[in-house]
């Protein structure tokens, strides 16, 4: 699967980079591509293209706020969470989303 | 050219105790605080700690493995940093992992904030979640090894 993504925590500080370190390795381990935005205190980073988020087949959303930028992925299969899940269990999540996507195409 | 930071610019030594007899949540972050206060991070205590309970209201910040990690962000913080203890004995906190937590690492951010520093607590963060790293910070008995441990980047940058 492709994925892109967004990470967002309530202080931005923490949380935000644990949800995406986790699941940019859980996406490697399970032999997915990923590409998770972080929203934190700091500001945006690795922003994701239009490009990236043409060609996902999927947006995790793993935030505790609102994010910015939502309307980018109208149209697209938008799995929302929160950091907590992304941390906790992130291979099991992605592996739930694949079968979840797979059904879908069925 | 820009400056380049290492953890050990946000981690001073005096801000670690590896042996904290704290039995409470409550206690850890009380010395947890205090030893912000007295490494001349915090310009009040008292606020300080009001503001990492108003984090913890928002939600659970133990992350499971024995780990936690309380955060204020507050006027009250002069310099960005943070604080490691690891507790003698299991203390109860909310997690959204399992069981308590014994290793707890404060970070103390300036409310406004946006610089390098903030990028390094984010690092901090990223190598919890390297089970060695974690283990190491368990057993190690020197400060300055867990100032070191921190420094090590994760494995996906």
């Amino acid at each position: 699967m492709k994925i892109v993504g967004v990470a967002a925590c309530t202080a931005g500080i923490a949380h935000t980079y644990m949800a995406k370190e986790k699941l940019v390795s859980a996406a490697k381990r399970l032999g997915h591509t990923a590409k998770i935005e972080t929203q934190g205190t700091i500001g945006t980073e690795d922003s994701l293209t239009p490009e990236e988020i043409a060609e996902a087949d999927v947006v995790i959303l793993a935030v505790d706020v609102k994010v910015n930028g939502e309307n980018r992925f109208k149209g697209k299969t938008v799995i929302r969470v929160g950091t907590a899940a992304a941390i906790k269990n992130p291979v099991e999540l992605l592996v739930k989303i694949e079968k979840a996507l797979n059904a879908n195409e069925d | 050219m820009e400056e380049e930071l290492f953890i050990g610019d946000i981690i001073q030594e005096s801000c670690v105790n590896l042996h904290m007899q704290a039995t409470t949540k409550e206690e850890v972050i009380e010395e947890m605080a205090t030893m912000l206060m007295k490494a001349g991070v915090l310009s009040s205590k008292e606020e300080f700690i009001k503001d990492v309970y108003l984090r913890e209201a928002e939600g659970a910040t133990g992350l499971g493995d024995g780990v936690a990690i309380p955060h204020g962000k507050s006027d009250a913080v002069i310099r960005t940093s943070v604080a490691v203890a690891r507790c003698d004995q299991d203390i109860e906190w909310e997690s959204i992992g399992e069981g308590p937590s014994r290793l707890i690492i404060m970070f103390a951010v300036n409310t406004n904030d946006k610089s390098k520093l903030v990028t390094l607590l984010a690092q901090m963060a990223v190598s919890l979640c390297d089970e060695t790293i974690v283990q190491k910070l368990f057993q190690c008995e020197d400060s300055q090894e867990v100032i070191q441990l921190f420094s090590k980047k994760g494995e996906v940058a």
